[in-house]
């Protein structure tokens, strides 16, 4: 009698410690699974760096989790295939032509998968989409960007001094100036390399805006921010110059080859010269100048709180070589 | 069991406790193998034994701790193992039982050891009555002046006789003693003894007492039971018990002498 | 003789045992809570185990909660440092200490200090056959020793509990105060805006979950201890290391449970 009951408490026991062991493995799975019901789509996504970017993040549209980063794997020769894993409730708010970048979940935060724009002229995305990138730009590519373009800048202001040189000196009208096919190449490329350094400039001041708006967020460190804006806002009105300057260069070389394909009229050709001279020397100067202001700007930006940590590293391997 | 070696002396209409064909084991062990005997009212039985044959066991199984594998266990009429906690504790009310090591309450002085089962048990006394009772019992054991000791600064001896008196205060009618004067001396022994009788003579009881100690058997006993082996193998007044000519009742007896 | 033993077990006796022993915890855990409802209900000794319990704690609670404060302050400093972000120093400790470290640590200290003690309380009063004389003197000693005791700790922890977040949070106060000089008030104004209601709830639930373990562990262990004064011992250590054991994945449960609280 009293055997069978201990067999019996055996055996219950066993029950109620088996009864127990899935009631925690289950609250502690069920948590992580609970996502795994809802209906799933894979979506891909290509960049050229992930900046950290994990299996797992979150993906966000419009602020709201709609699901996380199925895998990363490399593509091509150094570009990142993330697959995104999104919650098909959301699939009809993404468009083919959203676009997809990279950013923190605040200041220290996590990174994540961020999804936005898209219009309704494009169709739902579908299983196995690719949705495009938009370069997302760290604090070192901003700056090494913006250096590269100014020096650019200063390399095309030289070509154009020597250009202006050469008219001003007086060496042949500006049809000879102009059938002298080497010189004619040269303002032709100048120009075109001016136009491009321009647009890039405003590219990159689009992502700096998105930057500065990221980072003014509320909650993060108003003060220092302010400095920021200001130093972001004086980069950007600087680039707007350039930009103007590039096009005026760009209206002044396509006046110049209209002229001189007019040649019934040397005076009008004289004067032109003459003209073009002076206008090609002003933009010459102003070109300089602007580029001046450009680097003083990045060298304020050198001191500002948010692109310390860049900096800061530079900085430290020279002390090292110390 | 073969019953006709049983010999019953008291004939009493009334049992208070009786006890048919009680089987125990723990494990493998084997302790109890059929106990039949019947404690009639206003009856003393002493129950003598080998250390380990369940002497204790018995006690704890009349008073519902353990429960029989085997047999009946009827008390005052009711049988113990069938009880609900209720029922088991109104039974229980009337059953002193006095601990083989006292099991004084540690944590509370002798005031408090002796007024606690009161207190627990009737509800709204006044002060003045449980300090009553208190004293009546004490008085009962003689220890008037331990009030307020702890039970870890009183001898052996007083702790037997303060367990004693915490069983008394609940006016019990069966009274179980286990071993009430192991390791006392004489003099402290005797003082028991008579407490025993007194507590019979006073508070009309019938108890069990259970010892090794024959003086004390002859003593307190109406009847002896010898207890062997899990199992009762006399039971009647003390001379007959020991006028047996039984080896295994000899050997206990000259056993006792020698000590 | 083997065949009789092998057939006595269902897996071995060692197995048996612990399965045994699942099914006595089962059933003591589901007797404390029939029994926490039914009278009588001792108030009286529930109260002054209560402040046995609380007196016995207190002291190194404050200890504990004081330094862990300043260390997890000083700990976590210098990496907000590297952003310019100490003034998050507050907001920061406040959650974790109100939501994790205050409850955790004034679980683990009262399994120490009152599980073990409860254990051998317990535990001597059961091999001195104390718990047995309760009972025939129709004291039911489950009610009086162990339903009391449950409930003192069920209530005590979780007032300790939010008082070694106060001297957590005013540790971690020191520590701020010694480095920014900054006032007590916007201190506990920055630790405090950050917590909310949720946290003090979920931190009050988790202590009384710990208090409950601690109380039925040192009870269990002690009201089943064996083997006389070494049982005591055994039932002592055993009440600690169980109790921290399940303190332990109790916190995993309550973290992942009030996670879906939190975000649904
Ligand atoms: N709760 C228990 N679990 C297991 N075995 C027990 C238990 N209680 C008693 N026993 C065993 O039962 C046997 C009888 O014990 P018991 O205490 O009744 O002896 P006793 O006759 O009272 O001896 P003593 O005169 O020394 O008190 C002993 O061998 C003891 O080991
Ligand atoms: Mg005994």
């Amino acid at each position: 009698m009293n055997k069978t009951s201990n067999k019996r408490a055996v055996i219950v026991g066993l029950f109620i410690f088996i009864g127990l062991l899935f009631l925690i493995a289950g609250i502690l799975i069920v948590g992580n699974l609970r996502n795994t019901f809802k209906d799933k789509m894979k979506v891909v996504s290509l960049f050229d760096d992930v900046n950290g970017l994990q299996k797992g993040n979150n993906i966000w549209f419009s602020g709201v989790k709609i699901g996380t980063v199925f895998n990363l794997q490399f593509y091509g020769e150094s570009q990142v295939k993330v697959i995104l894993n999104i919650e098909t409730s959301a699939q009809q708010y993404i468009r083919k032509d959203s676009k997809v970048k990279i950013t923190s979940d605040g200041i220290i935060g996590k990174k994540i998968l961020v999804i936005y724009g898209g219009t309704s002229k494009s169709n739902e995305v579908q299983e196995g989409d690719t949705l495009e990138v938009e370069k997302s730009f760290t604090s070192e590519d901003m700056i090494n960007t913006l250096q590269e373009n100014n020096k650019n800048i200063l390399a095309i202001t030289t070509d154009f001094k020597v250009i202006s040189k050469k008219l001003v000196a007086g060496e042949g009208t500006i049809g000879k100036f102009l059938n002298d096919n080497s010189v004619y190449s040269n303002i032709n490329a100048a120009t075109i390399s001016l136009q491009n350094a321009s647009e890039k400039a405003q590219k990159l001041i689009g992502s700096l805006a998105a930057f500065s708006e990221g980072l003014n967020k509320k909650g993060t460190l108003a003060n220092e921010l302010t400095t920021d804006t200001i130093i972001f806002n004086s980069i950007k009105t600087t680039v707007l110059q350039l930009q103007s300057i590039a096009d005026t260069a760009a209206v002044f070389i396509a006046n110049l080859k209209q002229t001189a394909s007019n040649p019934n009229s040397p005076i009008g050709v004289l004067l032109h010269d003459k003209e073009s001279g002076a206008r090609l020397k002003e933009t010459i100067k102003n070109l300089e100048s602007s580029s001046k202001k450009l680097d003083e700007d990045l060298e304020a930006a050198q001191h500002n709180f948010l692109l310390r940590g860049y900096f800061k590293k530079k900085a430290k391997s020279s002390n090292a070589d110390k | 069991m073969d019953k006709s070696r049983l010999q019953h002396i008291i004939n009493t209409d009334e049992s208070v406790i009786s006890i048919k064909g009680l089987y125990k084991s723990f494990e493998d062990l084997e302790v109890l193998k059929g106990i039949d005997f019947n404690l009639f009212k206003g009856e003393n039985i002493a129950v003598l034994g080998k250390s380990g044959t369940g002497k204790s066991v018995l006690i704890k199984i009349i008073v519902g701790l353990l429960k029989p594998d085997e047999g009946e266990v009827y008390v005052l009429g009711q049988q113990v193992d069938k009880l609900n906690r209720k029922e088991l504790d109104a039974l229980r009310l009337r059953i002193g039982f006095s601990f083989q090591h006292s099991a004084l309450y540690d944590s509370m002085n002798v005031y408090q050891n002796l007024a606690f089962p009161l207190t627990m048990n009737i509800k709204n006394l006044s002060k003045k009555e449980v300090n009553n009772a208190v004293d009546e019992v004490l008085d009962a054991v003689g220890l008037m002046d331990k009030l307020n000791q702890m039970p870890s600064d009183l001898s052996g001896g007083q702790k037997k006789r303060i367990g004693i008196a915490r069983t008394l205060i609940l006016k019990p009618e069966i009274m179980l003693y286990d071993e009430p004067t192991s390791g006392l001396d004489p003099i402290t022994s005797t003082e028991v003894i008579a407490l025993i009788n007194e507590v019979q003579q006073q508070y009309n009881t019938s108890s069990i007492i259970i010892t090794h100690d024959l003086t004390c058997a002859k003593n307190t006993g109406n009847r002896i039971a010898m207890m062997l082996d899990g199992q009762f193998l006399r039971i009647g007044k003390f001379e007959e018990v020991f006028d047996s000519n039984d080896e295994e009742v000899k050997g206990f007896f000259n056993y006792n002498f020698i000590q | 003789m083997i065949n009789n033993n092998t057939k006595k077990y269902i897996f071995s006796r060692g197995i048996d045992d612990y399965f045994t022993g699942v099914h006595k915890a089962y059933k003591f855990t589901s007797l404390f809570f029939k029994e926490v409802i039914k009278k009588p209900f001792h108030i009286r000794e529930v109260i002054n185990q209560c402040f046995e319990i609380g007196i016995r704690a207190l002291p190194l609670i404050t200890l504990t909660g004081f330094i862990v404060g300043i260390v997890f302050t000083k700990q976590s400093r210098p990496s907000l440092e590297d952003f310019g972000a100490t003034s998050w120093l507050p907001s920061l400790i406040g959650i974790a200490i109100v939501r994790a470290l205050g409850p955790l640590v004034t679980a683990l200290i009262c399994a120490g200090k009152v599980g073990s003690s409860i254990g051998a309380e317990l535990g001597s009063m059961k091999v001195t056959e104390q718990i047995d004389a309760m009972e025939v003197s129709a004291i039911n000693p489950f009610k009086y020793l162990v339903v009391t005791r449950v409930l003192a700790t069920s209530i005590t922890i979780p007032i300790l509990a939010l008082y070694c977040s106060c001297v957590g949070l005013f540790g971690s106060y020191i520590n701020v105060h010694t480095e920014e000089t900054s006032s007590i008030i916007s201190f506990y104004q920055d630790a405090f805006s950050t917590i909310s209601f949720l946290d003090i709830f979920t931190g009050v639930v988790k202590s009384i979950a710990y208090g409950l373990t601690i109380g039925l562990v040192g009870c269990y262990k002690g009201y089943n201890a064996t083997q006389g004064t070494r049982g005591v011992g055994k039932a002592a250590n055993q009440a600690v290391v169980l109790s921290m054991f399940l303190i332990f994945i109790e916190e995993v449960i309550i973290v992942q449970v009030s996670n879906w609280i939190r975000y649904f």
